[in-house]
């Protein structure tokens, strides 16, 4: 026993000097973010891709939506608002499902989008909350990536079915129908046909559950070609729970059929719709069953209904009218006749995804589009928009150098947007402007004009806008004699140069440089890809619906990056694997990724970013989920290629497309994967998971900006996600990490004088607004460990050590930030009947030092900081001097005045029976302060407090300088003010109240 | 022999680790109330005062908050020299003041109906939690704060939403340390919020009269930045009249006694 304990001993006292040993250069940041969360800028006012709507069994208030890259999102207010309730997992939905038997608590979510665009992304199985979603676990289905449907049998909450469209990019098992008879402990894979054919969409008759329908879809994606369809497709029934299962398709098209949906009509469920994909164009389209799948007819072939079955195979029937029938298209459509006819659903975004009805009132329906959800008061005619789901997809964002800074990017099918990270009230809809149509990726400022580069899918226009004569021009490059066929990337690479301004390259299969502006062009290299032919006929993609949208274009430049430090050095990566750079500003160029260890052949190239620290280095991050490897790759070289080194570690999810390098410190690095952004502060030793309110979703850009230090992330799903001042992590070394308490450093901040309106309109009550950066002195401090016992402070105070502000310390481990207005406590304010509107200003301190001093238990913790005039008010430091004292004076006058009644008050209670001098007294405090009527309309004619109160606020919150109006005005108020001292000192002499005991000004005002 | 007590308290550490991952729900708030002063100790309590005061953009506000053993409370915020009343309940109404007009109104029944529930709430919804029919399940252990902590769902009655029965759940983080709670999250059930979910983080706890109480609290929503709410006193037992939670029927509150002198 003895041994035993001095073995433990012995290991816990050796653990930290070995760990020193070790990791004497790992810094892990896990555990550290602390106060340094994100804030969320949308936009929402085109919102994203939804994938799924699902509805509460009994309470028509209650509607979710599940969305192909922002997650989970409740509405209590049938379809008002929405709020997220899913962020910390995947982000990728492909369907919802509430158990009927308790609808409040019980939900499940499959996760991975289930409508498999070229952009769709990843899921990672299938979660279940007990709680109506506060809390989740995994039920299991990692490797499932596509849930399309989960079914909970009514009448046994246990038994449940599940659809598994899975894996897009590669063959899998684990795909077909499941079903679990235990509430989701075990499973069985009750209907599989291949690795290829996966589960498209499942329907339980709602009258008996025991009869199931499954479309089963063989489907397959590679970078270069889509294929739908093939012999395994098929629509099958089970009568028996799932235990056999049976083809229906009596009266199909013959030959091969591609994805099929399928719909049971709930109030009369022998009757089901399907719309079919098949080899012959006549026969694709709706058919209608009337006795439950035996046999079927088909019924219509109009566009809408055969349009690009990979993305609108959904069909939904009015729960109460088996003959209303909608389907989701490219505009989505409605039949009143049971299928004969349609017509098109009210304007709104294209790529409708999925509809339903309302519990109670098929006149209320709720649609999801590319472009968010919809919800229709008539039964689909007029549609309006949800105003607060930022789900935008942003593949890339940029940012300029205005103040506050502009962040552009560009959005899967809602263009490209700009808008500012801060707005007067918050960020709302009305700040974003519109910067180029259909999807758009890269939108760069030009760097010293009022100018700004954008882009369409495949490049088939790239805009030059002028912002300020509002003038808009093409100017992508087009081949000219001699050049083979250029092979745009759907998402084509555009840069611009640090070294000279109008520059700006943009890659086909070579890669394009202008100095011009894009007015003229010069090929800068070879044909930088490997050329694989095999590789390019996209004519031929899409299986049995032709999908040549471009889309799939491949052997293609996809990212670009010029050396900030030699502009003769470019960086290529392309999307068939090559990292190709040149250091000769294009003569000469190398593949370097010839042979990377670890990493397979042709594996995409996402992105490469040029160091700021070392021309001769670079990170390389290589994405190849597009051919079922889901790892993450990326690789640091700082020999310009000749090696790279991994600086993966295990611990991170998802595959990687972005890294950013900080302009400071080389390493502290930030990557965005499928699932989150990863922080190292050891260049890539140790990687931690950011999650202060950056959701697990697809990071697909990241830019860091250099004047504010900001972190934004252009996520494909959430939209635009800004940590706002990265410069703490920049400080965090193993020596900080053993203080108690470390206080970072700061610039000085400015003591912002700048205003607007705005924000303050109504009309936007259900709208997202994008939250704004504090405008406060931030003082941010690293804490070693939780404060939970004992007192701790925060207090400001000026050189001299007089407490200026108290204030709330933070007590997280790790980065703490406490904010500052740079202002004092607010006057003391004579007691009215009313409140007096301008005594609840709080002054402004002088610009200069100031010091931060934390007493944490016996420990006193110092640091000072500055604060700074706004150079914006164009004051002169007299200027500043008069409106400082001016300010102060009637802020002490206004306490005086506080001082004055309390003793008037006191007085007139202690000589309440002589009602001569109570009439004076009360006819005195009359001029004081207000003492009748209300704080609305019933209001009193302002009196001495107000007028002073008023004139200080007025003041106090200018940014100028007293005017001589202003000053005279004073002068009246402190020769009434005077006067009243007067009269109160003889009022007091006659009371003879000498033996009163008053509090002194002092106690008063402290009290 | 420092150095062996210093060991031995290593070991003791290590002990006390494997314990304290065998916890129930039950051992971690009986834990909780044996480390903050003793069950005995809480159950004596029959009311609470507490005096408060947040920065807001340099603007400082104090107020008091009293909460009795019966289930009546009131807020009481002061500005400009005025006490301001606000969600005083004497156990079956439920009432504040305008600040327009200062006069007296009532809240709505549901709100009220609501606030009847939460008599058990006084001193702590886990004190005696089985006797008031809630429920409590640890969820298992979670880092919050950068503490280890112990995640506990506590259920209480359910109360009514815009004319909807609704489950009242909210979520406690106790620290795997001291058992006290750091953390507690909760939906927002109704206003411009609802369906967002709250934050209240508590620290600086310290002894009141033989129970450790907390002395800050940061109120907001989680995942943004909250409002740092700083405990000036806290009074145990404090004797009220209890007038001061009726509904002042046919007087309206008025700011001075004036009128009656002339």
């Amino acid at each position: 026993m003895k041994r035993t304990l001095l073995a433990i001993v012995l290991s816990i006292g050796m653990l930290p000097i070995y760990l020193d040993a070790q990791t004497s250069e790992v810094i892990s940041a896990t555990g550290l973010f602390g106060d340094l969360r994100a804030r969320h800028i949308g936009p929402a006012l085109m919102s994203g891709r939804i994938n799924d709507m699902e509805t509460h069994p009994t309470n028509p208030r209650i509607i979710y939506t599940g969305t192909a890259g922002g997650g989970v999102w409740k509405s209590n207010d049938a379809g008002t608002t929405f709020n997220p309730i899913f962020d910390d997992y995947c982000q990728s939905i492909g369907a919802i499902a509430l158990d009927p038997n308790n609808p409040d608590n019980i939900i499940y979510v499959g996760t991975g989008e289930t409508w498999p665009r070229n952009s769709v992304s990843i899921g990672d199985g299938l979660y279940k909350s007990k709680d109506g979603g506060a809390n989740w676990e995994k039920l299991g289905f990692e490797k499932s990536e596509r849930i399309a449907n989960i079914i909970i049998n009514p009448d046994n909450s246990n038994e449940i079915y599940v659809a598994v469209l899975g894996a897009l990019w590669s063959d899998s098992n684990e795909r077909g129908v499941y079903k679990t008879t235990d509430g989701g402990v075990t499973w069985e894979k009750v209907l599989f046909v291949n690795q290829k054919t996966g589960a498209a969409d499942l329907a339980m008759d709602p009258t008996n559950p025991t009869i199931l329908y499954a479309s089963m879809w063989e489907f397959r994606r590679t970078a270069w070609s889509f294929e739908s369809g093939g012999d395994f497709s098929a629509l099958y029934k089970s009568t028996d729970a799932g235990k056999s299962w049976n083809k229906i398709h009596n009266g199909f098209p013959k030959g091969q059929l591609g994805r099929l949906a399928i719909a049971i009509a709930p109030s009369s469920p022998n009757i089901l719709y399907t719309i079919i994909e098949a080899e012959e164009d006549l026969r694709k389209g709706l058919y209608r069953s009337n006795d439950a799948g035996e046999n079927w007819e088909q019924l219509n072939n109009d566009f809408e209904i055969t349009v690009r079955p990979f993305y609108f195979s959904r069909i939904v029937v009015d729960p109460r009218n088996p003959d209303v029938v909608v389907k989701a298209g490219l505009i989505g459509s409605i039949s009143r006749d049971g299928g004969k006819t349609f017509k098109g659903l009210g304007n709104m975004h294209n790529d409708i995804h999925d509809i339903v009805f309302d519990i109670k009132d098929s006149d209320r329906i709720y649609v999801g589009t590319d472009g968010g959800v919809y919800r229709s008061w008539n039964g689909g005619t007029t549609m309006e928009i949800v105003e607060n789901l930022p789900l935008s997809q942003f593949y890339h964002v940029s940012v300029d150098n205005a103040v506050p800074y502009n962040v552009y990017g560009g959005l899967q099918d809602n263009g490209s947007w700009y808008g500012p990270s801060s707005a007067s009230g918050g960020i709302k809809a009305r700040e974003w402007s519109s910067i180029g149509g259909g999807d758009g990726f890269r939108v760069l400022r030009h760097p010293t004009k009022n100018i700004i580069y954008s882009e369409m899918q495949g490049a088939k226009n790239v805009w030059r806008y002028d912002v300020d004569n509002k003038l808009i021009k093409t100017i992508q490059p087009l081949p000219v004699k001699g050049n083979p066929k250029l092979r745009f990337n759907w998402n084509t690479p555009m840069a611009i140069s640090t070294h000279a301004p109008d520059r700006f390259y943009m890659g086909s299969q070579f890669l394009h440089k202008s100095d011009d502006m894009g007015d003229s062009w010069t090929i800068i290299s070879p044909d930088l890809t490997t050329n694989d032919k095999s590789k390019q006929e996209q004519e031929n993609s899409g299986g049995l619906s032709t999908d040549n949208s471009g889309a799939e274009n491949h052997t293609t430049i996809f990212t670009i990056a010029e050396s900030t430090l030699d502009e003769n050095i470019i960086w290529v990566g392309t999307d068939d694997g090559n990292v190709q750079v040149t250091m000769d500003g294009g003569k000469t160029w190398t593949n370097t990724s010839a042979d990377i260890a670890g990493l397979p052949k042709n594996t995409w190239v996402y992105h490469i970013e040029a160091s700021v620290h070392d021309k001769a280095t670079a990170y390389a991050v290589f994405e190849g989920h597009t051919t079922g490897d889901l790892k993450p790759y990326t690789y640091k070289t700082n020999n310009f290629g000749k090696t790279w080194t991994n600086i993966i570690t295990d611990n991170i999810v998802g595959f990687a497309r972005n890294i950013q390098e900080d302009y400071v410190n080389p390493n502290l690095l930030f990557l965005g994967t499928e699932f989150g952004l990863y922080i190292t502060l050891d260049g890539g030793k140790s990687w931690s998971k950011f999650t202060k309110n950056v959701p697990s979703v697809a990071i697909h850009f990241i830019e860091l900006h250099k004047e504010t230090n900001d972190l934004i992330l252009g996520t494909h799903g959430r939209g635009i996600i800004i940590i706002e001042d990265i410069s703490p992590l920049r400080e965090i070394t193993p020596s900080v990490l053993k203080e108690k308490l470390h206080f970072f450093t700061s610039d000085p901040t400015v003591m912002k004088d700048q205003g607007s309106f705005g924000g303050g309109f109504f009309g936007t009550e259900t709208q997202f607004t994008g939250s704004n950066p504090s405008t406060a002195v931030q003082i941010k401090y690293l804490l070693q460990k939780r404060h939970t016992f004992g007192k701790m402070t925060f207090e400001i105070q000026d050189m001299d050590g007089k407490i200026i502000s108290t204030l709330g310390a933070g007590k997280s481990k790790g980065i703490n930030i406490v904010n500052w207005s740079y202002s004092i406590k607010q006057p003391k304010v004579a007691k009215g009947k009313t409140f007096s509107a301008g005594g609840f200003t709080s002054p402004r301190v002088k610009a200069g030092k100031y010091k931060a001093v934390i007493t944490k238990g016996k420990d006193v913790f110092e640091h000072e900081f500055e604060v700074i005039y706004d150079k914006h008010a164009g004051l002169s430091s007299k200027d500043r001097e008069l409106k400082h004292n001016t300010t102060m004076g009637m802020y002490n006058m206004t306490q005086e005045l506080a001082y004055l009644v309390y003793e008037l008050d006191a007085v007139l209670d202690s000589i309440k029976d002589n009602k001569k001098l109570a009439l004076a007294l009360n006819s005195l405090k009359e001029t004081l302060v207000i003492t009748t009527g209300d704080n609305y309309v019933h209001t009193a004619e302002p009196q001495l407090r107000e007028r002073m109160a008023d004139l200080y606020t007025k003041i106090a919150g200018s940014y100028d300088k007293p005017s001589n109006n202003e000053l005279d005005n004073l002068v009246i108020i402190e020769e009434r003010f005077n006067k009243a001292k007067i009269d109160f000192a003889k009022l007091k002499k006659k009371a003879k109240v000498d033996d009163l005991i008053l509090k002194t000004f002092d106690e008063f005002i402290n009290e | 022999m420092k150095k062996l007590i210093k060991l031995l308290f290593v070991v003791l550490i290590v002990v006390f680790s494997t314990q304290i991952n065998a916890q129930t729900a039950e051992e971690i708030i009986a834990n909780y109330f044996e480390n903050t002063g003793g069950i005995d100790k809480w159950q004596e309590a029959e009311g609470i005062k507490i005096s408060l005061k947040a920065n807001q953009g340099g603007m400082e506000i104090p107020w008091e908050i009293v909460q009795l053993k019966n289930g009546k409370q009131m807020t009481i915020v002061n500005l400009q020299g005025k006490a301001i009343k606000q969600d005083v309940f004497n156990g079956e109404v439920l009432w504040s003041s305008n600040f327009t007009t200062q006069k007296a109104e009532k809240g709505d029944k549901e709100t009220t109906d609501n606030m009847k529930l939460r008599k058990n709430d006084f001193p702590d919804p886990f004190l005696n939690y089985k006797e008031h029919g809630y429920t409590i399940e640890l969820l298992g252990e979670e880092t919050i704060d950068g503490a280890e902590t112990f995640k506990i769902k506590l259920t209480k009655t359910p109360i009514t939403v815009d004319g909807i029965k609704e489950e009242d759940v909210s979520y406690y983080f106790f620290d795997a340390e001291s058992f006290v709670p750091l953390v507690v999250h909760a939906e927002i059930k109704s206003g411009p919020m609802k369906g967002q979910v709250s934050e209240v983080k508590m620290s600086d706890y310290l002894e009141v009269e033989g129970l450790y109480l907390p002395h800050s609290i940061t109120q907001g929503i989680k995942g943004q930045p909250g409002q740092v709410i700083s405990v000036d006193k806290i009074e145990l037992n404090p004797q009220i009249d209890d007038a001061e939670f009726e509904f002042p029927e046919e007087e309206v509150l008025k700011a001075d006694s004036l009128k009656e002198i002339e």
